[in-house]
């Protein structure tokens, strides 16, 4: 009798056993395997929205996206194919052989559509779109193209888009993004993709083992991203581009008093339209010319500011009262620091201020800085932005850099020499700045001494940014400094000796200071950076032009923009 | 209550009925005319079988020992014709085409072989209650009856049919067992047995190793071997607590699962039925079964009493290996869920096997 308990006992166990087992599948992994039962039915055929456009600050379209179309085929329906590919290659204009092909090449599975041609025409879609009567298998796919109206212009601003890569994806995963993405790379592309992405919809269809489609499930819309209106103003873009041509460099122009980019231009640029298109030949000579096309130098180069920055060592002895309008040093030619003999560019005999700025006097400024010292000249240096990122918009900005004895002492262990005070006096040594930082800079002694922070977006999907922006920083420099550094710019444009004449005799008067700055072994890179109208001045212009030799080529640039820019009625 | 016969006879038909709707359900979507055939079809066969219940209950089951021998040969002979002229379907040779009815002897061979082991192992007088077994020696309790079990098991694995050959072995097993075989003799004979395993799995056929090392691991081969198994695991655990709702179950209507309707229709019933429906089902089945062995263990004549017990775990055994191999606790054998799955000659022989187990109860009086 114990054996017949033993085996009615087996059978009782043999049941508790599958009641736990079906406990564990449904209750516990429940989740689990309904999730991985609705991946088998459940198939999307995904539509994207189209990505958020980019304006100027009047509303002009930079960038759209314009609706290319795609040309597929539902590979289920065997039958159909050989009468629409016929059909096709009537209307596409394209041999059979080579639609058939396609096909081929790109059949992925029977339940996901064949891309046949890409990138369609209207009327070629229209026209395969009706035929879609006889052939339901065919999909017209709508498939939002960044569209660049004016080709290059802005480039370094914008951007491109292109698929997202390894890196970005490991980081924005968690917002949403998945592999074959199409995101934005560099510039307001990639800072404001999150705004300006669309959201994809699309058809859920529910498919059966072979992946024949059974029923709808659902249409989710897609959603468009949104615009973004930028600072810019597209006729001064333009014409700065234009009148940049193709010399390395780039220009900044500015407002002075909210800071607002109105143009900025790096060079040489490139084409966006190129990555939207995958021209991949084209985009891998991008990335290997020296001349680093994909850089926006306006922000992210950085280089010696040479003259330009004798303007703050002349604020500096200003405000620390080392020397006044009167104050007179001669200049032979050259001027002996410590044992070494420092030249000047000319010789300009005895100079006060504002004769300095206006002739860019080195001499005068090698004894001017010596007087203030170099750490006053650092701080001044800082305070007017330099040697920090100026937080604009787009990302990769460089910070660039202004030596101190502090610096050099903890960083190179060597000891700071009145020689270095010299060079850091006219902005040679190891100092290194930006053009947008030049502009900053400048808009100074435009907007009676606030530093204004730098600004590309005026707004986004209609909200104005004006709200979120920081109020420009009062420097608290003395009246009378600005209007003594002021004077001395004028003099730089309308001194018949000035460095910057060739931009007299415009109907709008000019100040600003030229730079040549040493960058050996190659030319000198050449500076102009100023505002214009001189009384009430409206615009801050950097000029500059990566080894492009001495500061009078870039104030020629300069007075063609501007002469522009008063053609065109602009000012 | 003191009678089975209605007992048994309700619970069978609530199970059938489950059977019919997850069949129904699984098949209706299904484009082709057979798919819309099988509902009616499996109707049939259950009305055909209620009527063989009906018959097989008021025949009395001690007619059946004169009859076992007959039986038995009955039953190597339809295995030896399903050799001959069988129909081979999904790769296996296990149907005799009779008129429109595809008979699978194997099914039938699972009942003669019980009954033929009842036989074997008692006594013709039903005032003799000892059994017989105690008396035995190793030929005669052991070599002997292996060698009968053995003739049919060759026939139906070389089918081949795995499944059915290992429910015959585990039933022998049993009743060896419960036989009062001495335990010592049991523990050899599986030792002589298993001594060659090792070197059968040559002797397997490529898709029954694959099966085996797909029990192991199903995602060695997701889309191929291991497809049935993954699949059917998705179709039970998505089920959930509560189920999809009849009708609404994803995994069999649009053909994820095979065999949705036949052998994996646990998972079919599970999908739509969640967790609360397919207890409900075991409990049945289990109650069922229980019934079996109530019925054994009140019968006092040794033949009733044994065939009773082989009856009731020749069903254990089949909603034991056919419920796990849902779930993916046993290698994928072809054995249909009785009473459930779709299929004629499974229907019969349970319904006959179920007369049996309520004549034997209705007997119990007489003697």
């Amino acid at each position: 009798m114990i054996r017949v308990k033993v085996v009615i006992w087996s059978v009782g166990c043999l049941f508790v056993f599958l009641l736990f087992g079906l406990l564990n599948l449904e209750v516990i992994h429940g989740r689990r395997y309904q999730e991985l039962g609705s991946k088998n039915c459940v198939k999307l055929i995904p539509q994207n929205g189209s990505r958020g456009k980019i304006l100027d600050r009047d509303g002009f379209v930079i960038v759209d996206s314009q609706l290319a179309y795609d040309f597929m085929i539902l590979p289920q329906e065997t039958l159909q194919q050989d009468r629409i590919i016929e059909n096709a290659s009537k209307i596409l204009g394209k041999s059979e052989k080579d639609l058939r092909f396609a096909f081929k090449s790109n059949f992925i599975s029977s339940s996901v559509p064949v891309t046949i041609a890409k990138n369609i025409g209207i009327k070629e879609a229209i026209a395969l779109d009706q035929m879609k009567v006889d052939f339901p298998a065919i999909i017209i796919q709508p498939n939002p193209l960044r569209h660049y109206p004016y080709g290059k212009l802005a480039c370094h601003i914008l951007g491109y888009v292109s698929e997202i890569d390894r890196w970005r994806l490991t980081k924005l995963e968690d917002y949403g993004y998945k592999t074959k993405d199409i995101v934005g790379f560099g510039g307001i592309e990639e800072k404001y993709d999150y705004y300006l992405r669309q959201e994809e919809g699309g058809t859920s269809f529910e498919v059966n083992h072979r992946g024949k489609i059974m029923r709808t499930l659902g249409f989710r819309p897609p959603v468009d991203g949104k615009d973004i209106q930028l600072t810019l103003n597209l006729k001064i873009q333009k014409i700065v581009e234009e009148k940049f041509s193709d010399k390395k460099g780039g220009v900044v122009i500015m407002d002075p008093y909210t800071g607002e980019i109105l143009a900025m231009i790096s060079s040489p640029g490139f084409r966006p339209a190129t990555f939207a298109e995958k021209d991949n030949s084209t985009i891998a000579k991008y990335f290997n010319n020296l001349d680093a096309p994909l850089i926006n130098r306006a922000i992210s180069g950085t280089y010696p500011a040479g003259s330009v920055f004798k303007v703050i060592v002349a604020t500096a002895a200003l405000e620390n009262k080392k020397i006044n309008s009167n104050t007179t040093f001669v200049c032979q030619g050259q001027t002996m620091v410590g044992r070494s003999e420092f030249k000047c560019w000319s010789t300009h005999g005895p100079q006060n201020l504002g004769a300095a700025i206006a002739h860019s006097c080195n001499v005068f400024f090698y004894k001017t800085g010596l007087l203030v010292g170099p750490q006053p000249l650092h701080d001044y240096a800082v305070k007017f932005g330099l040697s920090k990122p100026t937080f604009i918009e787009v990302p990769y900005e460089s910070a660039g850099f202004i030596p101190s004895p502090i610096w050099r002492k903890i960083n190179k262990f060597k000891n700071w020499f009145d020689g270095d005070t010299a060079n850091l006096s006219i902005g040679q040594g190891d100092v290194a700045v930006t053009p947008l930082q030049i502009a900053r800079m400048m808009a100074v002694f435009a907007n009676n001494g606030y530093l204004v922070n730098a600004y590309l977006v005026k707004s986004i999907d209609g909200r104005d940014m004006l709200k979120a922006r920081r109020k420009p920083e009062k420097l608290n420099l003395k009246q009378d400094t600005i209007d003594q550094i002021g004077e001395g710019m004028r003099r730089v444009v309308a001194d018949p000796a000035g460095t910057g004449g060739v931009i007299s005799g415009l109907t709008v008067s000019v100040a600003g200071k030229s730079g040549t700055a040493q960058a050996p072994p190659g030319q000198p890179h050449a500076w102009f950076s100023g505002f214009f109208p001189y009384k009430n001045p409206k615009y801050v212009i950097c000029v500059f032009i990566e080894h492009g030799g001495p500061g009078y080529y870039s104030s020629l640039l300069a007075r063609q923009i501007i002469e522009q820019m008063i053609n065109e009625g602009l000012i | 209550m003191r009678n089975s016969t209605y007992f048994i006879l309700i619970v069978a038909i609530l199970i059938c009925i489950l059977g019919l709707l997850s069949i129904y359900s699984s098949t209706y979507q299904k484009e082709g005319k057979i798919w819309q055939t099988i509902f009616e079809r499996q109707i049939l066969w259950i009305v055909l079988g209620i009527l063989l219940f009906a018959i097989v209950s008021n025949i009395s089951y001690r007619s059946f020992w004169d009859l076992t021998y007959i039986i038995y040969i009955l039953a190597i002979l339809f295995l030896t014709l399903v050799f001959l002229l069988g129909v081979t379907r999904l790769g296996a040779q296990r149907w005799l085409k009779i008129g429109w009815f595809n008979f699978q002897p194997s099914e039938f061979a699972k009942l003669a072989l019980t009954i033929f082991l009842a036989r074997y192992f008692s006594r013709k007088s039903s005032d003799d209650i000892e059994l017989l077994s105690g008396k035995f020696g190793i030929f005669r309790g052991l070599v002997l009856p292996f060698l009968f079990l053995a003739i049919p098991m060759f026939l139906i694995i070389e089918q081949p049919d795995l499944g059915t050959g290992v429910i015959l072995f585990l039933l022998f097993i049993s009743i060896l067992y419960l036989t009062n075989v001495k335990l010592k003799l049991i523990f050899i004979f599986l030792f002589v047995v298993s001594m060659p395993l090792p070197f059968m799995w040559h002797f397997l056929r490529d898709y029954q190793k694959d099966r085996l090392l797909v029990f192991l691991n199903p995602n060695i081969d997701p889309l191929g071997a291991g497809y049935t198994v993954i699949q059917s695991k998705i179709a039970i655990g998505s089920g959930g607590f509560f189920g999809k709702g009849w009708l609404s179950g994803t995994q069999s209507q649009l053909h994820f699962l095979p065999e949705s309707h036949t052998d994996f229709i646990f998972a079919t019933f599970s999908e739509e039925w969640g967790f609360l429906g397919s207890v409900g089902l075991l409990l049945l089945y289990f109650i069922l079964i229980r019934r079996g062995f109530l019925i054994a263990q009140r019968t006092s004549d040794s033949f009733g009493k044994l065939l009773a017990y082989g009856i009731s775990l020749l069903l254990a055994i089949q909603v034991g290996i056919n419920v796990a191999m849902n779930m993916g606790f046993a290698p994928i054998v072809g054995i249909p869920l009785f009473l459930m799955s779709y299929g004629g000659s499974s229907v019969f022989v349970t319904f006959i096997a179920l007369g049996i187990l309520a004549n034997i109860d209705k007997r119990r009086a007489v003697f």
